[in-house]
């Protein structure tokens, strides 16, 4: 064995990884496969967006001509935008009222001396075993019933808090040398200085990596608006898919829905492929970290 | 970057300041009232309420009219819940016949009778409750007394494809399960062809098997179905409701029955009939108006009949379905006012006649019921005539008269799941009803506890 | 009247908790000085299981052990009273003695020392740092654990939404559950979803990313390509594949009906839909899983495995024994996000593909809670199922530590 490996070694002069691997033709048969059966689904939908009822139910696989039609009900008559709006209002507050809440609590736990910090972060690190969903019942009493909020405060106020940002900063700050501080002090800096031109500058991929966890979990969110949100025109757009979707008995509803659901989805995949590098050098899993 | 993420968010909050609504002093044509109301369509039907609620705003510039659409009466009174409970209720609702003994216990509501006070216009909006049919003010009221306004009544029957009947040789449109059975036996080869896809859906809902109950005027709870007083037992264990569950069965086992998988799908019972992939469908005469449309379009010939019975026991009648306007207590008195005159204007005479038109709803007037004769509207659109007959024909009795109680709209889900226990899991009829009933009564019970004062 | 009187319960406790504590002091030597300390550490083991076990049960008014007026015990209730004694003490316990070991030993508590350098100490500054922290909790105090406790103290109502009144009912909301075939169906289905969602998303997930990571021709467009339904909400894949799964409309039957000659019934059959549920999250996860598997992979020496190749190990042999463990990390953080994902994420794709149907075979513990606390507005027994819901990710997320620890290599 070793032998037989040993001699196209030393006889070839390019990078032995190119050559001790086998033409992976199969590797290209399974990545194709791969992405014909992710892909498949969502090109569906692009398809069927483009058509009437009656195409649907015959299975046509090609575009058609009625996407002018669903385009029109979608937009002008469902209030499509309206509801992508909210969700993006909704998504980014939430995700920078996390970021700089974070950011905060990330810098208290690193650059200054508290007593009983570890309880406090025992305190902030638990609830990241506390789901929400869980507890959307006695949120609801307390959010609904107890505050009456019913709008963007609702939607936002409960969750602007985040163990996971909190514990992302503050592993990420514990990395950084002592002397970065030290240096911000002899210099005279205040810790809301040092936290603006020292740390911020030195952790946007991990705030990266946060707003695009937290803007995907606020744009994704459905259960919590379902319950709390009842005006149509502050329904986010996980809500307003709920307004396409069939109860039309005679209107066409698969072709609305799924041009809804593909419209639906480009805010999200334009933040995610733009954060993408950023994301996953915050989560210091890339080679290059 | 740094001054952009700053500048973004500065930017947010001022939108968010700007989007909060501001709240108006009275109400005038400058700063019309916002008058929203909750509605149970999402099709034509809704289109037909939004051009109402427009009419309404050009005859009351003070008042703006916002028609909220929902899929379905269930979601409807979720949000209409929740919302009251955040303190931000709509103005009006429509809600289910069988809400109506929780909306009355909610004390979320006006009734309507209070609102009117003994006058007999609002806003100019005539009051006329004489003029509703019987079959709807004898459901509705309680003691004389309007709780809610009457706007949509309806009532199932069985709509069939003609041009499928005519290939497989069917001629008589069935009016019994025997008949249906028959029917599908006869369609079954094109079934196993592949030209159709099964003989005959309805939605699985909990309505229509209230329905096959007062066909067989069984009651469905004990106190007089609960209209002599609350009602302390839900009766799901009778013969006659253990009969109709035992025919659903059967009827999905012999493959007849064609199950979308979902409960509740209105919306999925109709596209498949559309779709000419059924030749029968049974739903509600509110779908006329849809299936009549899309019949003309694609040059389909479809027939009407009524709701099939089960010949053995035959036929004592059919209950009302549908649902009814109620409006908000502790609303401002303008606004209060305005919302009473809309949906007086929402069930007038001309609007009942238009209404059931659009959607193939009961006309709920005598007078509008005169005017359609007087259009000849009836012979062009004999499908239209099916549910009023149907209900008319109807003789009136403690069964056909509706259960009243306060967990009407969970038990109906219970009765929903426990149908579909039987089709799916091939489970015992007898089994499968006796345990919805102790499920059904426990919840009755806690009802009880909490609302009803001992 | 009570099966046994609350104080007599708590004075067991304190035995309980006292000897356990001596036991184990005693275990360590019996030097005087061990003595003295094991009898401190009993006295206080016995006083900290006594009042965590007062703490859960007083706001109960001991209800569990409560005779009814026949003079019968409930022998559920007794046996979830007993639970929560058992629970509340050995909680109280463990941390206390835990603590008060430390301090015993003469060790220092945790966090007490502070090994960094370049604190910030000028006046004010813990003022300061207590006001960073401040709106983080603050709002976790009030949207999580003030939830939480509302939680509780819910489960223990008979309460509707907007019903005039409420009525404590003690532990019947968890009663109807235990004694409930159809809940337990429920937790069986959850678990069910959840351990076939890992499974799938990771070992497809693992394939495809190890197949991606290489350099291939084409592999910056392959890696793109098979990423991003991870962007799609649970709300659209499940709006996606209600379309591709429909009964009547549904192109995936129409294709196997046309080239095979058979349609599968995929949200009509109780025992397939599960299956739908299963194959339409793993869609919609696996892109996040393949991200996370190539940057890991990208990680992995490629000195060592050409080392092991060298030695002669074959790829399969390599994967398994230097690849797999070093991803171990990865795969741990995966199981544990897409546990969470199928307990609590795929309510959306739930809602939109099975609405929880048929005959139930798709509603999990999440949906129910929704549809019994909001559709059916029964407020309690939807907190008891919470709870319950709540108890068993904690106990999962917990065996996946156990079980990952020493199991999972952190790497240098």
């Amino acid at each position: 064995m070793e032998e037989k490996l040993g001699l196209p070694y030393a006889a070839a002069p390019v990078t032995p990884r190119r050559r001790r691997l086998p033409k992976r033709w199969y590797a290209h048969v399974i990545l194709i496969t791969a992405i014909i059966i992710t892909g498949f689904p969502v090109y569906y939908a692009v398809v069927v967006a483009t058509q009437s009822n009656t195409q649907v139910f015959n299975y046509q696989l090609t575009p058609s001509t009625y996407l002018e039609r669903n385009w029109d009900l979608v937009i002008h008559e469902r209030q499509l935008p309206r509801y992508m709006l909210n969700s993006v209002i909704v998504a980014l507050v939430m995700t920078t009222g996390k970021a700089v809440l974070s950011l905060l609590a990330g810098m208290a736990f690193v650059f200054f001396r508290i007593p009983g910090k570890w309880l406090i972060f025992g305190f902030v690190l638990i609830t990241l075993m506390m789901p929400t969903e869980v507890m959307a019942i006695a949120l609801f009493r307390l959010v609904g019933v107890e505050l009456q909020w019913g709008g963007y405060d609702a939607m936002i106020v409960p969750f602007i808090a985040s163990a996971t940002g909190s514990f992302l900063f503050r592993q990420h700050f514990a990395s950084i040398p002592g002397e970065l501080s030290e240096a911000a002090q002899i210099d005279g800096a205040n810790p809301l200085q040092f936290l603006w031109y020292v740390l911020i500058p030195i952790s946007w991929n991990a705030i990266a990596a946060l707003f695009v966890i937290q803007f995907l979990y606020a744009w994704n969110q459905y259960l919590w608006p379902l319950m709390v949100i009842h005006e149509t025109t502050l329904k986010p757009v996980q809500l307003g898919l709920r307004s396409l979707r069939s109860g039309t008995e005679t209107g066409d509803s698969f072709g609305p829905l799924m041009l809804g659901a593909v419209l639906a989805s480009i805010p999200p995949l334009v933040v995610f492929l733009a954060l993408q590098k950023q994301f996953m050098s915050g989560f210091a899993l890339t080679r290059d970290k | 970057m740094r001054k952009t993420f700053l500048v973004l968010t500065l930017l947010l909050l001022a939108g968010l300041t700007l989007l909060t609504p501001v709240q108006a002093q009275g109400c005038s044509a400058d700063a019309p009232c916002e008058i929203d109301a909750l509605i149970g369509f999402t099709d034509h039907r809704l289109d037909w309420a939004v051009e109402r609620a427009v009419e309404f705003g050009e005859m009351f510039p003070q008042y703006v009219v916002n028609i909220e659409s929902f899929s379905d009466y269930e979601p409807l009174l979720d949000s209409y819940i929740l919302s009251q409970e955040q303190g931000n209720p709509p103005e009006i609702m429509q809600l289910f016949e069988v809400g109506t003994q929780f909306a009355i216990d909610s004390g979320y509501f006006k009734p309507a009778s209070d609102i009117i006070a003994g006058r007999d216009e609002v806003l100019g909006q005539p009051v006329d409750f004489d003029d509703i049919i019987p079959v709807v003010s004898s459901y509705y009221t309680i003691g004389g007394d309007w709780s809610s306004v009457a706007w949509n009544t309806s009532t199932p029957i069985l709509y069939a494809n003609l041009n499928i009947l005519g290939e497989a040789g069917i001629m008589d449109l069935p009016m019994t399960w025997q008949a249906v059975e028959a029917a599908c036996e006869q369609l079954q080869p094109m079934v196993d062809a592949g030209s159709i896809a099964g003989c005959i859906v309805w939605p699985n809902h909990g309505w229509f098997y209230e329905q096959w109950l007062a066909q067989q005027n069984t009651e469905l709870v004990n106190n007089g179905n609960g209209r002599e007083g609350r009602p302390t037992q839900v009766l799901l264990s009778s013969e006659a409701s253990l009969n109709i569950v035992q025919w659903h069965k059967d009827m999905y086992e012999k493959g007849y029955y064609a199950y979308s998988g979902k409960q509740r799908d209105w919306s999925g019972a109709v596209q498949a009939f559309n779709s000419q992939q059924l030749p029968f469908i049974m739903t509600s005469s509110a779908s006329a108006g849809g299936i009549m449309r899309n019949a003309a379009e694609n040059g389909v010939e479809v027939g009407t009949s009524n709701m099939v019975y089960d010949e053995e026991v035959g036929w004592t009648g059919n209950i009302l379905g549908g649902a009814t306007m109620w409006i908000t207590d502790g609303l401002e008195p303008e606004i209060e006012e305005g919302a009473m005159a809309f949906l007086l204007f929402f069930s007038n005479t001309e609007n009942s006649a238009s209404w059931h038109q659009t959607s193939g709803y009961v006309p709920v007037r005598n007078s509008s019921v005169a005017l359609l004769e007087e259009q000849g509207w009836y012979e062009e659109n004999p499908n239209f005539l099916t549910a009023s007959i149907q209900l008319g024909e109807s003789q009136v009795t403690i069964a056909t008269q509706g259960a009243i109680f306060g967990t009407f709209v969970e038990t109906r889900n219970i009765i929903t799941q426990a149908i579909e226990d039987a089709m799916l899991t091939g489970g015992d009829v007898a089994e499968i009803m006796a345990a919805a009933e102790e499920e059904a009564n426990v919840l009755l019970e806690e009802y009880n506890l909490l609302y009803v004062d001992e | 009247m009570y099966l046994v009187s609350p104080p007599i319960l708590l004075l067991l406790v304190a035995l309980v908790g006292g000897s356990w504590s001596a036991w184990r002091a005693r275990a360590q030597g019996a030097a005087p000085a061990v003595r003295q300390r094991a009898q401190l550490l009993a006295l206080l083991g016995a006083v900290s299981a006594a009042a965590g076990a007062l703490v859960l049960l007083a706001p109960l008014n001991f209800c569990p052990f409560e005779l009814d007026g026949d003079g019968n015990a409930n022998r559920l209730n007794v046996m979830l009273g007993v639970f929560i004694l058992l629970g509340g003490a050995f909680l109280a316990h463990r941390v206390v003695s835990s603590l008060v070991g430390r301090w015993l030993r003469g060790e220092a508590l945790p966090g007490a020392t502070e090994t960094r350098t370049g604190l910030f100490s000028g006046p004010g500054s813990t003022l300061l740092a207590l006001l960073c922290l401040a709106p983080t909790l603050t709002i976790l105090t009030l949207f999580l654990y003030y939830p939480m406790f509302d939680t509780f103290q819910l489960s223990t109502q008979l309460a509707r939404l907007g019903a005039p009144r409420t009525r404590f009912v003690c532990m019947r909301n968890f009663n109807q559950l235990l004694g409930d075939p159809d809940y337990g169906r429920t937790v069986l289905i959850s678990f069910f979803l959840a351990a076939f969602i890992v499974m799938f998303s990771l070992a497809f997930s693992l394939l495809i990313a190890q197949m991606a990571y290489r350099p291939i021709t084409g592999g910056r467009f392959y890696r793109a390509l098979l990423v991003w339904p991870y962007a799609l909400s649970p709300v659209i894949a499940g709006i996606i594949f209600e379309l591709l799964f429909h009964n009547t409309a549904g192109v995936l039957n129409h294709v196997l009906d046309s080239t095979f000659g058979f349609k599968v019934p995929w949200l009509l059959d109780p025992t397939i839909a599960p299956w739908t549920v299963v194959v339409a999250s793993t869609w919609n996860i696996l892109g996040f899983c393949i991200l996370f598997y190539i940057a890991g992979l990208q990680n992995v020496p490629n000195d060592l495995l050409e080392a092991a190749a060298i030695d002669g190990a074959s790829a399969i042999q390599r994967f398994f024994r230097i690849t797999f463990p070093l991803l171990s990390p990865i795969t741990f953080f995966l199981v544990v996000t897409t546990t969470t994902y199928a307990f609590f994420d795929t309510y959306g794709l739930i809602d939109f593909l099975t609405a929880g149907g048929p005959v139930e075979s798709t509603t999990t513990m999440m949906y129910e809670v929704f549809e019994v606390g909001v559709v059916a507005r029964n407020l309690g027994s939807a907190a008891a199922r919470s709870l319950l819901l709540f108890g068993i990710v904690i106990g999962v997320t917990i065996l996946q530590f156990r079980f990952s620890r020493g199991r999972v290599m952190y790497g240098s």
